[in-house]
């Protein structure tokens, strides 16, 4: 089994792919089962259980400390979890060391070995699994091109930028072709400028290459553009797996609402279709009737134009901020305050204290189901 | 105004300070290495005239080179022993929170604070109730355990400071445990295994209480030799041999710095 597993390895990308394609395309590649990990009294992470389909980039969100690194390295075999199982390609890993673990990590720090050239750094793996040298030097060679820096191949790693460091801790990780690639907040050593561009490569890349990606952070910017699936997590459950425009649009937990982008929340009570918060507005919303919480994205608030037929709201504003594409502004309507992010024209942006009318977008005010009773 | 008087009154302490503590370490070795040239028949200086006549004596006298001999092999083992013993333990000290860890750290760095002689008279009865007195082995033993605080603390250093992803990127990158200690934690705490390497060889090369306690018949070691030689004869020979070591001593560190300097440049 052994044997044929280096075997497999040592093919070719392809072939390898339409072989475990074979298997069964739909299983997960990785799969994790009611795992948690305790520290003394501290509980990382409860209970937790998720699939990664194949060739899906699926994020883990969350504040820092939410136990998000924590699971990915359950799942590379750093962390040894408390309970539960860990399953790679349908294989249950939760007993193997890291070294037996089909993954590739890029570790946030990248952890490129600073003795070692670049191509000796992208060599490594590929000499612990026994590729011989012709083999090696060919595979090193394909990776660099694949992450363009085939110029660097005799350089030392602090010969190169941040993002240089990042591209081949890449393809130092999928030098191996694992089943798996994990990304430990990649982007979070590099300034702002760089980041938004080195994610779009990472996007394209991931796709050329079409592995299968686990990537943890805590930017939910981060998070929106690159995921096909997000797994919001906070103090170490899941808050809700979905789609960047479920998680966005459609938040399942107030924690959710408040974490992903900028939102008004209000708390009231829902009567044939009508929501009236505990400060006295009133908003049309669809939604069972009781005690409900309220979400309102600030992009579907606008200022009245002439004849929209929407009804108006008059309020005051509060706080109004200069974002040069879009101006943030804290309205108080009715005892409640909304969020309103909208452009202005020159020289049209309300000041403090001034009368606004504003209508809300019914698409946008969103009703977050009830909490089961017993949390 | 009274800060700055301190200040220029420092700055002249430190001008007048400095030159005499760099002259008061080169000083006896400068004496002695050009002592060692003198054409006359008594350690003294200056010395009178210039020859090689005491290198030519040194060289031919046995029990000095035997004696070199025996220090160079004694201090090499000793080397190789305190480094392995003291890379497990650094590594137990540094990775592993066991009971009694402080107690360990402190017991390995021990030797450094009990005197010289008290531990030699310990060892004395220690190796004698083992029945290993007047071997080379008791001896060894000693030498190794006044060298272990030296690679202990070196090591002990280095590894704090080393970065663990590192060990865990290989472990990613399918390289078991034993691989990931030869390719990349030996490699990356290299300069630190020098450093403790030499100051090792040093302890041990230059110890002389410790060996006379624990010395025997057989072999004598350098330090020893030149003691116990200057008990009956005051002859410039003693300084010959004394500028032989210096000169080993030098080449040694200088080697040791083209290779670290090259590791660090690498």
């Amino acid at each position: 089994m052994k044997a044929a597993n280096q075997k497999v390895e040592q093919t070719a990308f392809d072939e390898k792919r339409t072989l475990s394609a074979g298997a069964d395309a739909s299983a997960p590649v990785v799969s994790l089962r009611g795992i948690s990990k305790t520290y003394g009294d501290f509980l990382a992470v409860e209970n937790l259980s998720l699939d990664v389909k194949r060739g899906e980039l699926l994020c883990l969100l969350g504040p820092s400390g939410c136990g998000k690194t924590t699971t990915l390295r359950m799942v590379a075999g750093f962390v040894e979890p408390t309970a539960g199982s860990v399953y790679i390609s349908g294989q249950d890993v939760t007993a193997l060391p890291p070294y037996r673990r089909d993954t590739g990590m890029v570790f946030q720090s990248y952890a490129l070995f600073p003795h070692m050239t670049i191509g000796a750094n992208i060599a490594f793996g590929l000499e612990n699994i026994g590729v011989p040298k012709t083999e090696r030097a060919r595979r090193v060679e394909e990776m660099l091109t694949l992450v363009e820096l085939t110029e660097l191949t005799h350089r030392y790693p602090r010969e190169l930028s941040g993002g240089q460091q990042q591209r081949v801790a890449l393809a130092r990780a999928l030098a191996l072709r694992p089943a798996v690639l994990l990304l430990d907040e990649p982007f979070s050593n590099l300034d702002a400028q760089l980041r938004v561009r080195l994610r779009e490569e990472l996007r394209l890349l991931i796709d050329r290459v079409d592995i299968t990606t686990l990537f943890v952070t805590h930017d939910q910017e981060e998070a929106l553009m690159l995921s096909d699936r997000i797994v919001v997590i906070n103090r170490g459950k899941i808050e809700q797996i979905g789609t960047p425009e479920d998680i966005y649009e459609r938040p399942a937990t107030r924690f959710v609402a408040e974490f992903i982008g900028w939102c008004s929340i209000l708390e009231g009570v829902v009567s044939n279709g009508t929501f009236v918060s505990s400060g006295g507005l009133t908003l049309p919303v669809n939604a069972a009737a009781g005690p409900t919480t309220i979400v309102v994205r600030p992009e579907y608030i606008k200022p009245v134009t002439a004849s929209s037929g929407r009804s108006r709201l008059s309020g005051r504003v509060e706080s109004s901020n200069y974002y040069g594409a879009m101006s943030r502004l804290s309205i108080a309507i009715d005892g409640e305050k909304l969020l309103m992010e909208t452009h202005f024209p020159p020289g049209a942006r309300p000041a403090v204290d001034d009368a606004i009318e504003i209508e809300i977008d019914p698409v946008g005010i969103r009703a977050i189901p009830a909490p089961p009773k017993n949390s | 105004m009274r800060i700055d008087a301190i200040d220029v009154g420092l700055k002249i302490a430190g001008a007048i300070v400095r030159p005499l503590v760099y002259l008061t370490l080169c000083l006896p070795a400068a004496i002695v290495v050009v002592t060692s040239f003198t054409a006359g028949e008594s350690l003294r200086f200056p010395p009178e005239g210039f020859s090689l006549r005491w290198y030519q004596a040194a060289i031919n006298s046995e029990p000095f080179m035997d004696s070199l001999w025996a220090s160079t092999k004694l201090a090499f083992i000793a080397t190789i022993l305190s480094l392995a013993i003291g890379l497990a333990s650094s590594f137990a000290i540094d990775r592993f929170r066991f009971r009694g860890r402080e107690a360990f750290r402190t017991l390995t760095l021990s030797p450094l604070v009990v005197p010289m002689v008290v531990l030699g008279l310990g060892l004395l009865q220690f190796l004698s109730w083992m029945q290993l007195n007047q071997t080379f082995a008791g001896l060894l033993i000693g030498h190794v355990l006044i060298t272990l605080p030296y690679v202990v603390r070196t090591l002990t250093a280095s590894l704090v400071l080393f970065d663990r992803t590192l060990e865990q990127a290989a472990m990613n990158l399918r390289a078991p445990p034993w691989r990931i200690l030869w390719r990349i934690t030996l490699p990356l705490i290299g300069p630190a295994l020098v450093s403790a390497s030499v100051f090792a060889f040093v302890t041990s090369f230059g110890n002389i209480t410790l060996s006379i306690f624990l010395g025997f018949a057989g072999e004598t070691t350098l330090p020893v030799q030149i003691f116990t030689y200057v008990e009956h004869s005051y002859d410039p020979i003693l300084a010959a041999v004394s500028t032989i070591v210096i000169l080993v001593t030098l080449i040694v560190i200088a080697i040791v710095e083209k290779l670290v300097g090259m590791e660090t440049v690498a």
